[in-house]
């Protein structure tokens, strides 16, 4: 013990007597770290597996059942209509299985017609979509089934601005005209990234306030405000209750829950099945092309991943390299100045051991430092790139596991830098230092 | 001053230059690569709108009563607010659209000459819907026909910008009098900047037509003089409030901030690369910095030599300085070449133009001129050496 405190108070006194260089070499490597790190934190949120317990079974169908002829459309469309969701929902074979699409509106109390409403994000959907992606429940519960109901989810946070609680289970909430009860709240949630929704850009974006049934929705001619588009004559202004369910209005996201290899294949052999079928009904005439995309692919798959923050990773993981390179160097002069020292307690009967524990002081001395500014420089760097890059808002808060990758990788840096020097020190020629 | 004396001066500490030529190449990769990144998003930012950005501003909004959503309440609203908005001093004209310009989407739909979809079919063409002041609010340019007037309203007439025209017809003026799926074309106006996911950004078309749902709400743009931008601003919500108080004004902004906003992903990565850029650069100032100062110290007695030997103050000077240009030059050629990789993987990942060689010669410029000012206060202090020094060490 008394040993480790002597080599921790010769590295300390080894910094007061030069400052400047070792000064240099911690801000060198603190600004590599930093840079690297705010980056990192970034492309951790946006890469990340939201769902790692069961992200490998969930997938995202898409059939290519545009009814408009096109030999050369090979691709299906990002979003379905009411139609693909109805045909792919017939299988039986997923365990779980939701339609889904964001929109927006304005919420109130029923009693307080005299205030404005207040703006709100909508995810219209069904009950399984509670279950895909293990949202939790504080109160009450998801619907009983997928028929339509004048009933809303609440996140946490919508039912305590709008009732100054959070049990508002059986509570009224007036959404546009309507009056809809309150049937569940959730807890506090956020999944990130929002893979479910990426085809439309919103892997960054919050959660919903409010959870809309899905017939619900089409019974009042809620739509998307996201991607629709329509590929028919029929005007969608108009009773889309009907329209909406029967027409080429494409809108929404399907994502099922198959638990198995098996359960997979049997869905494929379905898809394929059903796109036979719809053919020989004369309501498939584009060309085949079914896809089941499990979500960890889904970024890649829409072509949704941000290629720019891709190449601003890069470009930091080389700067840190310079860093570390220049760190080295600057590691390495420091020691061949005090190269006449390391000889001096060599040639006093200084073991190698005791030789690397003083070296292995400062590491750790270094690393303190390192981690300590690195942090003040990722959080400034976060901030920065927040301010610049406002879509990435969502993305940059601190994880407990990133700190301490980046506590290791301090550590780890700052002997690497020494450990060339170390060697010389150790290894070298007694009389070469000596002279 | 020997070239070979100073290859064997490096040769000596052969660690140390490795380590520097490997920071010197990969600095100079790096920098050239930022700037082609960041002058690649500052040429996107600096585009041609077609658009007045300062004096064009557009207000966002929804009627939160859906009685008000539908036709023709909704048509009768919006009427009523453009008066408003006109009585205010400083608007010059007020008009109203499904969407403004400088949008990443909207509404769009897909273009074709009547008959000929297959060789003609555009995808993505934002549909606007127009009234005739729209082409004085957006302050337009008429090439070719006419714009749209009253008598146009509810019927099949249509107006398109000049690039959407020659992508359609080949030449702009060949498209006046056409059928295409989207309706006859009977002007086209100048390009303006529509929507950045549109198949391409000055691709607009503009019918006059009654909006009959404003599920995703509508805009309001004013053309305003420019010494009343902010005047106006001020008023536009009282006055809105005043016409119809269940409406949700979700933003009023000018067009400028509209195109801001329109580039803010290429701006804030031009902004971020040329931090980085410059902390690099400080990086290498720092490194020669040390550098130089540490063999200066190494190198005393040997300087204190040459000084008693008669080798003047500038002498030494230069020769603590050549040693830097030297490594520098020997890093910057190493970084030339590995700009180039770096470009190559980096074009892998995004769209990158190919990289002109006056950036990394620029770059090796600049370098050589970070670490000249790094260097010279060690090599100053170098000179300083005294020849008894030497003496004292002999």
């Amino acid at each position: 013990m008394d040993n480790l405190l002597h080599a921790f108070a010769l590295a300390l006194r080894n910094i007061k007597r030069a400052p400047l260089p070792y000064l240099l070499t911690v801000l060198i490597l603190s600004l590599g770290l930093g840079m690297f790190f705010s980056n990192a934190t970034l492309y951790y949120w946006l890469n990340h597996d939201p769902l790692p317990q069961k992200s490998h079974s969930l997938f995202y169908p898409q059939i290519n059942s545009v009814l408009q002829p096109c030999d050369s459309c090979t691709e299906p469309m990002r979003v379905l209509s009411y139609q693909d969701v109805q045909k792919l929902s017939s299988s039986g074979i997923p365990s779980a299985q939701a339609a889904m699409f964001q929109s927006a509106g304005y919420a109130r109390l029923p009693g307080n017609s005299d205030v404005s409403p207040t703006p709100v994000r909508l995810r219209v959907t069904q009950r399984d979509f509670f279950t895909l992606f293990d949202v939790p429940f504080l109160h009450g519960e998801r619907w009983a089934d997928d028929t339509a109901r004048r009933e809303l989810i609440l996140s946490k946070a919508s039912a305590e601005r709008f009732f100054g609680r959070s049990n508002v289970v059986g509570e009224t909430l007036r959404l546009g005209n309507e009056l809809f009860t309150i049937s569940g709240v959730l807890q506090d949630w956020e999944m990130l990234p929002r893979l479910y929704d990426v085809a439309n850009g919103l892997n960054s974006a919050r959660s919903a306030d409010i959870y809309l049934p899905w017939e619900t929705a089409f019974d009042l001619g809620i739509k998307s405000n996201t991607t629709t588009m329509s590929r028919d004559e029929r005007d969608y202004s108009d009773n889309f209750a009907v329209n909406g369910r029967e027409g080429q209005f494409y809108q929404a996201q399907f994502w099922v829950q198959l638990d198995s290899p098996q359960q997979v294949t049997a869905y494929q052999q379905f898809m394929q099945q059903l796109v036979h079928s719809e053919k020989e009904a004369g309501r498939h005439p584009r060309p085949e092309a079914n896809r089941l995309t499990n979500i960890l692919d889904i970024t890649e798959h829409f072509n949704a991943r941000n290629r720019q923050l891709d190449a601003f990773a890069l470009v930091s993981l080389l700067f840190l390299l310079v860093c570390l390179f220049n760190a080295s160097h600057l590691s390495l002069n420091r020691y061949l100045a005090s190269q006449y020292e390391f000889g001096l307690r060599r040639a006093l009967g200084c073991s190698r051991s005791q030789l690397q524990q003083l070296i292995l002081a400062d590491v750790a001395v270094s690393a303190a430092l390192a981690l300590f500014l690195s942090l003040a420089v990722a959080a400034a760097a976060m901030s920065l790139i927040a301010s610049l890059l406002p879509a990435t808002r969502n993305l940059t808060s601190w994880n407990p596991l990133m700190v301490l990758t980046m506590a290791g990788t301090a550590l780890i840096a700052c002997y690497l830098v020494t450990l060339y020097p170390a060697l010389r020190a150790s290894f070298g020629s007694l009389n070469r230092q000596l002279k | 001053m020997s070239l070979t004396l100073l290859f064997k001066s490096l040769l000596q500490r052969k660690v140390i230059t490795a380590l520097l030529l490997v920071q010197l190449t990969l600095t100079l990769a790096l920098l050239s690569n930022s700037v082609l990144l960041s002058s690649q998003a500052y040429q996107l930012s600096n585009q041609p709108t077609g658009l007045q950005l300062d004096t064009t501003l557009a207000i966002e909004l929804k009627p939160t009563d859906e009685n008000l959503i539908v036709h023709p309440a909704l048509g009768d609203l919006i009427q009523r607010q453009l008066a408003a908005l006109r009585q205010i001093g400083g608007v010059r004209h007020a008009a109203f659209s499904n969407q403004t310009p400088l949008l990443f989407g909207g509404m769009n739909g897909n273009v074709y000459v009547e008959g000929k979809q297959d060789t003609t079919n555009i995808e993505m063409v934002p549909y606007n819907f127009a009234e005739a002041e729209l082409f004085d609010t957006l302050q337009m340019t008429l090439l070719h026909g006419r714009w749209l007037s009253a008598e146009d309203k509810n019927t099949d007439n249509v107006v398109i910008t000049d690039k959407l025209a020659k992508q359609l017809f080949s030449d702009s003026h060949l498209a006046i009098g056409q059928q295409t799926n989207g309706g006859n074309i009977v002007g086209v106006v100048a390009d303006m900047m529509y929507q950045r996911f549109a198949s391409d950004q000055y691709f607009g078309l503009f019918f006059n037509r009654d909006l009959n749902r404003a599920d995703y709400g509508y805009r309001l743009l004013l053309q305003v003089e420019p010494q009343a931008v902010a005047a106006v601003r001020q008023q536009i919500y009282d006055s809105l409030r005043q016409v119809e108080p269940e409406i949700d004004i979700q933003q009023v902004v000018s067009l400028r901030q509209l195109h801001r906003d329109y580039f803010e992903q290429e701006r804030g990565l031009a902004i971020l690369l040329s931090v980085l850029s410059g902390l690099m650069l400080v990086v290498a100032m720092i490194s020669a910095y040390s550098h130089a100062l540490f063999h200066g110290v190494q190198q005393q007695n040997e300087i204190g030599v040459k000084r008693a030997l008669g080798a003047s103050k500038q002498r030494i000077l230069v020769e603590v300085l050549s040693e830097s240009w030297l490594t520098t030059g020997i890093g910057a050629a190493l970084g030339l070449l590995a700009s180039y990789l770096l470009q190559q993987q980096l074009a892998t990942v995004i769209s990158l133009p190919a990289l002109p060689l006056w950036l990394p010669l620029c770059g090796a410029l600049t370098l050589l001129l970070c670490v000249t000012i790094a260097t010279w206060y060690p090599a100053a202090i170098a000179t300083r050496v005294s020849p008894a020094t030497a003496t004292k060490a002999l």
